[in-house]
């Protein structure tokens, strides 16, 4: 199989990665910080020596609010839900994934919040001066996707971050495309929290992410349990990280982005990055030129990453994924990728498209692959 | 012969805006993608029906192959037939497949053979 469907999980995870996670987990999988054991402190040591690690990694400013989550979407929940009170304002972006769309139309729905979402431009770009004039006085959160995960394009953060700071909003980061791609600083970017998932362009296991918040900003907990501190009282602790963690940690997952954020080290980002957006270009260049193929977004390559999204004229992007899959070998991602009012945007509303997203292992001869195979789907009707 | 009907106040009334047609002597229940809301109500003659309506002027040997093979499919397995199971199943490719109707797999032989719509936004 050629795996281009990167963009939903990095497909074969390293299998280093994945053999030191269960090596790991094999010798020191307690209940980390439960016990009074030794290998539960052990385990809690590794658990906190991960936690300082994302801090780094994203340019956070204490590791304690290195908070674990299931996934980005777990985590966009918590920081939306746990932030936003009656009555107040989000801004958000058209480019987003029903990720941050779903909790913010759910507290609309249930009268709490109202929400305004600033367009993109033509070629999948927002404008920071959109986000100043959304913001109202009533306005309590900024939510933002650093990277779409439909058109691949890369958004001007730190020029958003400087709009957010000014007007005195928090913004969230949602980095499900970018974590492990595209070099992070929330601190230099005036970012108050940012949502990752591990199983992406990290190269974790899936189950595992989190939220990164910034010392200066709370989140209130919106679910309740088990903490192993602060046990004899009643209420949920209000200590970072537990405040926002209940229940026993996926240490597995833990363990296994530790060992993806190792990988990553000796690999180098950058030049994950720049391999990955090589192949991409590729394939949009190799498929522009076809006839009946329609491409969206543009070739600005040093705002993007390796996502490309097609159609055939005539042609479901659903039936066009079936025939890669079934006769060619590929598999790709169809319909409307989890964002629908970016496909509204596109026209594609209905359907959706085809979407092409590199990974780590891709090579060109698979991407040629894949241009050949589009040329002769293009040409069967 | 067939005969549409509006939604509201037949059985089929807050089920996902679809419709009930009358179609082959009978009640048809359809969801809002033009999809049998029940697989067991499917039958030769509704296929043939649908067919028509989608441009197929008649339905041939090689069409009913296709349509046959995902129904049995389906009914065996609860599910539709993987992409490779499907081609080795009716010794076509993907791309004939596709080509021989004119709504494509999904939404044209899929839905001719009374499967239920797949409700993955990929589909």
């Amino acid at each position: 199989m050629i795996y281009l469907d990167n963009a939903a999980t990095t497909f074969p995870k390293p299998r280093e990665v994945l053999e030191r996670m269960v090596d790991l987990y094999a010798a020191k999988g307690v209940s980390p910080g439960r016990g009074g054991y030794d290998c539960a402190q052990e385990a809690d040591e590794l658990v906190s020596g991960v936690r300082k690690r994302l801090c780094r990694f994203f340019g956070g400013d204490d590791p304690d609010r290195v908070i674990f989550a299931a996934n980005a979407t777990d985590a966009l929940n918590l920081v939306i839900q746990g932030t936003v009170k009656p009555g107040g304002h989000v801004v958000s972006s058209q480019l987003e994934h029903n990720s941050v769309l779903r909790p913010l139309q759910h507290l609309r729905e249930a009268g709490l919040i109202d929400y305004d979402l600033v367009p993109f431009d033509g070629q999948g770009f927002l404008d920071p001066d959109d986000f100043s004039r959304a913001i109202r006085p009533q306005t309590q959160l900024a939510v933002l996707t650093h990277t779409s995960n439909v058109l691949g394009t890369i958004q001007p953060v730190e020029a958003i971050g400087a709009v957010c700071r000014e007007k005195g909003v928090p913004l969230v980061l949602d980095t499900a495309q970018s974590a492990g791609l595209v070099s992070i600083d929330i601190s230099a970017w005036g970012v108050s929290a940012l949502a990752f998932t591990g199983h992406k362009s990290l190269l974790g296991p899936t189950g595992i992410g989190g939220l990164i918040l910034r010392k200066s900003f709370d989140v209130r907990p919106t679910r309740f349990g088990g903490t192993g501190i602060d046990s004899q009282e009643l209420i949920h602790t209000q200590t970072y990280p537990h405040r926002l963690e209940a229940g026993t940690l996926n240490i597995l997952g833990i363990l296994g982005l530790m060992s993806a954020l190792e990988y990553l080290d000796k690999q180098g980002m950058e030049e994950i990055l720049r391999r990955e957006r090589a192949l991409a270009r590729r394939l949009w260049e190799g498929m522009a030129g076809l006839k009946r193929i329609k491409l969206y977004g543009g070739p600005a390559w040093d705002r993007r990453v390796g996502v490309v999204l097609a159609n055939i004229e005539g042609m479901l992007p659903a039936d066009v994924g079936a025939i890669l899959d079934g006769d060619f070998g590929i598999a790709t991602r169809v319909g409307l990728h989890c964002a629908p009012l970016v496909h509204r945007t596109l026209g594609t509303g209905r359907a959706g498209g085809v979407r092409f997203s590199v990974g780590p292992f891709n090579t060109e001869e698979e991407i040629d692959q894949a241009v050949e195979a589009m040329a002769r789907i293009s040409r069967s009707r | 012969m067939t005969q549409d009907e509006t939604t509201p106040g037949s059985a089929l009334a807050g089920r996902d805006s679809g419709k009930v047609r009358f179609l082959a002597g009978r009640e048809v229940f359809f969801d809002a993608d033009g999809f049998l809301a029940d697989p067991s109500q499917w039958s030769e003659e509704i296929a043939d029906l649908l067919a028509r309506e989608s441009g197929i002027e008649r339905l041939e040997k090689d069409h009913w192959q296709v349509i046959r093979f995902i129904r049995d499919y389906y009914l065996q397995n609860g599910r539709a037939p993987l992409h490779r199971e499907l081609k080795k199943g009716v010794g076509m490719s993907l791309m004939e497949i596709e080509i021989r109707f004119p709504g494509g797999i999904k939404q044209g032989a899929r839905l001719l053979a009374g499967l239920p719509n797949p409700k993955s936004c990929g589909m």
